[in-house]
């Protein structure tokens, strides 16, 4: 057990790094200057070379690397072009709000995917069965800015349910803030995990322990709720793991479509600015995250199916 | 019938009714009118939003849009442009004088000027300030004071003071030149002139960028980065007629349709930079009509061409694409929003021709000039833009403009910061978008750095045309060099005709700002600064709250 956790953590920083190294070469590759990015066309040709010189851009790309590596290796994700702020800080600030959201998303797929899977192959062909279809097909089918668009045309803006976008103030606030992007997010993960979980189900309730248990004379909801739905879960762990190491990496669309100060949008903001130091950064901590989240599965796993330990 | 349809038609009426209730018509008019005080009311708090994120709140490093949005309400310098555009007038420095050899300034500090906690402000904390813009690496504006007496070795680090800014007391400040420059006033409006403290600066350190030193008529009280910042009326502040707003909260990162339906529900009092369709509706609804503000910005739009290159080498190809363009076709594209170009000066600036009409759509003469540069059959170019919205709208208008005078122009698209790298390199392209909006209103802000011979650098050339002529250096210089007003303005005048002839650029508009504020705010916004909110004032009722149309 011990050496299949050590193989898979040596496995998951050599993920990191090479995400972040390949990160770095695509960044310097660009055939854009982030300083003059940065200084506007205003700037001239002098203040350009000052600026350059300023962040070692004048320097070659092996030795900026090295510099970068050099500075991570004692903490330091350097500081940003644009806003000449830590970048530990920024993605300080900004992941917690994507975490929030990621987490939203996930509990919003829970706890109405699962149930409407578990009704819809309860009463597969029936009509709780089309309707549930009905929501997966439109779940799945439209894009986040579709979704996205119209709750906030309908929920926000014409009956004013709920805030138009921002982060809100904290508290009860937040969480309302909150509802509209977590929908947003889930919608396709609702469509997904319900039909996941009808088929899942609908294979297990035809399995041998499902009808030894009625044969037992157990009450159906247990039959269902202990034995059938439980296992047809499994699956779940990993498209969680897989979601949330994906959320994590920022919803972009979502994230800009309701305003809500997320990793997504500022990584997009520093693509778009050559903002060398915040992308690499930002990529790292993803990386980790999704690293993270993907070993943390693999445990459950290892914990879960003794299979697999060998 | 099955027992499960009623259920069904239920759930179906019930999505039809809400589908109906979202999509059915409603009023879309100001949902508030003005209370009517005759007088400015003091009080309230003012909500905007912008599309991006404020960058940093240290004055010395603050560059674009969004950042002066704030830090123009933060910090005073010791002169500002007079509301109505681009008279100065006096703001720290209650009066200044100008040497009649143009080289020496004085500026007297108005009494009770301070900072916002209350400490006041000396003619060294004035010097101080200029000289953090001459001295930190990254200060983008630096070259501007370059003029300054001592300042090339500040910027070079071979000095840490400069010699140009002295003071006289406690309460004058003396800035010394060593060639003149009739845009200095210009350029110590800019919020980086504003007077600092070295004590501040030092106990700031790396968080100077979040602690202002405010000197403005609003100081910091909370900035949640990329999120909201939020100003209070500074205590100090000298002149607390001009202030009656509370406090100011601005919105970052909010969208543009976002904004407007946020505009639309009472959520904020102001609203610019529209999505084309909410602009085109407020546009034409006519009860939002007396809440419209537009502008002409201090910025010029076009395309470049490299007239080293072939075949923009030859003036008579770069006159025919004049010639092939029809503006009418980029001002609907633009809903309107354009004023046509003929030059680089937009309307209201020092030295812009206003009798020099721009180059009118004629494709015969096009396709004349053409024949005349020996390109009878047209000519093929590639032609650079960014992935912006609008230049890429432009840039297909433009296309088919010049394929009817016989140019068939073929689009490549790059992000903006591959853009902004590649046109200032000689063996970048050779055909381009370009735009220039003036950091100050003066000529020399627009004229000097894209048409002068001086511009042109071994790499990043703000003269992107590579265009030299040495009677408009010579102009220029002269320029630069006059003290009158009235005679620099003829200097820029002949420069225009010649450029309007020689043609380094397809000139093709100004944009226009718009911008729509709710019934019950009073402002206009400022000629240079645009949303200046200094002296804006709620017209609300007696509880504070705005009252319902």
């Amino acid at each position: 057990m011990i050496g299949a956790i050590v193989r898979r953590v040596a496995w998951t920083a050599l993920v990191v790094w090479f995400v972040v190294t390949a990160t770095f070469a695509v960044t310097a590759a660009i055939p854009a200057d982030p300083v003059k990015a940065l200084l506007g066309p205003h700037a001239t040709a002098e203040t350009i070379a000052r600026v350059r010189a300023h962040y070692c851009l004048d320097h070659g790309v092996v030795h900026q690397y090295g510099c970068w590596l050099d500075r991570v290796a004692r903490g330091d994700l350097g500081e940003s072009y644009r806003s000449k702020r830590a970048v530990t800080e920024i993605i300080g600030d900004r992941l917690w709000p994507t975490v929030q959201l990621a987490l939203a998303a996930i509990a919003l797929q829970l706890l109405i995917g699962v149930p409407l899977g578990a009704i819809a192959a309860l009463w597969r062909g029936r009509w709780p069965d089309r309707g549930a279809i009905l929501v997966a097909v439109i779940g799945q089918s439209a894009p986040p800015f579709v979704v996205g668009t119209v709750l906030l045309y309908l929920l926000a803006y014409r009956w004013g349910w709920f805030p138009i976008g921002g982060y809100g103030s904290g508290g009860w606030d937040r969480i309302v803030h909150l509802v509209l992007p977590a929908m947003t997010l889930a919608a396709f993960g609702v469509a997904y995990y319900s039909r996941v979980v009808r088929s899942e189900l609908i294979d297990a309730l035809g399995e041998d322990y499902v009808r030894t248990a009625r044969a037992k004379g157990l009450p159906e909801r247990i039959v269902i709720g202990r034995h059938a739905l439980r296992n047809a879960l499994g699956p779940l762990v990993t498209l969680v793991g897989l979601d949330l190491g994906t959320l994590l990496g920022g919803a972009v669309v979502v994230e800009f479509i309701f305003a809500w100060p997320g990793l997504g949008r500022e990584l997009l903001r520093a693509i778009l600015e050559i903002d060398i130091p915040l992308i690499v950064g930002a990529v790292l901590v993803v990386a980790v995250a999704i690293a993270v989240v993907n070993l943390l599965v693999d445990l459950v796993y290892l914990w879960i199916d003794p299979r697999l330990r060998a | 019938m099955t027992a499960r349809s009623p259920a069904v038609a239920l759930a179906a009426a019930g999505a039809i009714a809400s589908l109906a209730a979202g999509c059915s018509p409603i009023d879309r008019g100001p949902r508030f009118r003005p209370a009517g005080n005759t007088a400015p009311r003091d009080g309230g708090t003012l909500r905007f939003s912008v599309i991006e994120q404020v960058r940093t709140l240290d004055p010395t490093t603050g560059y674009d849009e969004m950042t002066n949005l704030a830090t123009h309400l933060l910090f005073d310098t010791l002169v500002d442009f007079a509301p109505g555009g681009l008279e100065i007038m006096p703001r720290l420095a209650a009066r200044w004088t100008v040497s009649d050899d143009g080289l020496v300034y004085r500026f007297e500090l108005r009494p009770g000027a301070a900072f916002s906690d209350g400490t006041p402000i000396t003619a060294a904390h004035a010097g101080y300030g200029l000289e953090r813009a001459l001295a930190t690496p990254d200060s983008p504006s630096a070259e501007y004071l370059a003029d300054l007496a001592g300042a090339r070795d500040v910027i070079a680090r071979k000095a840490t003071a400069c010699a140009g800014i002295t003071t006289d007391g406690d309460r004058t400040l003396v800035l010394t030149l060593v060639r003149r420059n009739p845009a200095l006033l210009s350029i110590l409006t800019m919020s980086f002139a504003t007077p600092q403290r070295p004590e501040h600066v030092a106990a700031a350190g790396d968080q100077l960028r979040r602690r202002p030193d405010a000197t403005g008529p609003f100081e910091l009280v909370s900035w949640d980065e990329g999120t909201r910042l939020v100003l209070r009326r500074n205590p100090h502040y000298y002149d607390p007629a001009r202030v009656h707003l509370d406090a100011i909260v601005m919105l970052e990162n909010v969208p543009r349709d976002t904004q407007f339906q946020m505009f639309e529900r009472g959520e904020l009092d102001t609203a610019e930079k529209l999505a084309a369709p909410d602009y085109l509706f407020v546009m034409s609804e006519p009860a939002w009509q007396p809440y419209i503000h537009r502008l002409v910005g201090m910025n010029a739009f076009g395309s470049r061409m490299n007239v080293t290159r072939k075949p923009f080498d030859d003036r008579r190809v770069r006159q025919a694409l004049n010639y092939a363009l029809d503006k009418r076709h980029t001002a609907r594209l633009l809903n309107a929003t354009t004023v046509p170009a003929h030059g680089i000066l937009p309307p209201g600036m020092l030295g812009r021709d206003a009798e020099l009409a721009p180059y009118p759509h004629d494709v015969a003469r096009a396709r004349a000039l053409l024949a005349e540069a020996g390109y009878p059959g047209g000519l093929d170019v590639d032609y650079v833009t960014t992935s912006d919205e609008e230049t890429q709208k432009v840039a297909g208008s433009l296309q088919s403009d010049l394929a009817a005078a016989g140019v068939r122009v073929q689009i490549v698209v790059m992000s903006w910061a591959t853009w902004q790298t590649a046109v200032g390199q000689p063996g970048g392209p050779a055909f381009s978008f370009t735009s220039w909006s003036a950091d100050f209103p003066d000529p020399v802000n627009f004229l000097d750095p894209r048409f002068h011979a001086r511009s042109i650098k071994a790499a990043d050339s703000t003269n992107d045309s590579f265009y030299t002529n040495p009677e408009v250096d010579a102009l220029l210089d002269a320029a630069r060099a006059e003290l009158d007003q009235a005679r620099r303005a003829a200097l820029y005048r002949r420069v225009e005709r010649i450029l309007y002839d020689d043609a380094p650029w397809i000139w093709d508009y100004h944009r226009m700002t718009t911008e729509v504020v709710q019934p019950y705010v009073h402002y206009a916004p400022h000629a240079i600064w645009t949303r200046d909110y200094s002296s804006a004032w709620l017209d609300v009722g007696l509880d504070g709250a705005p009252v319902p149309r």
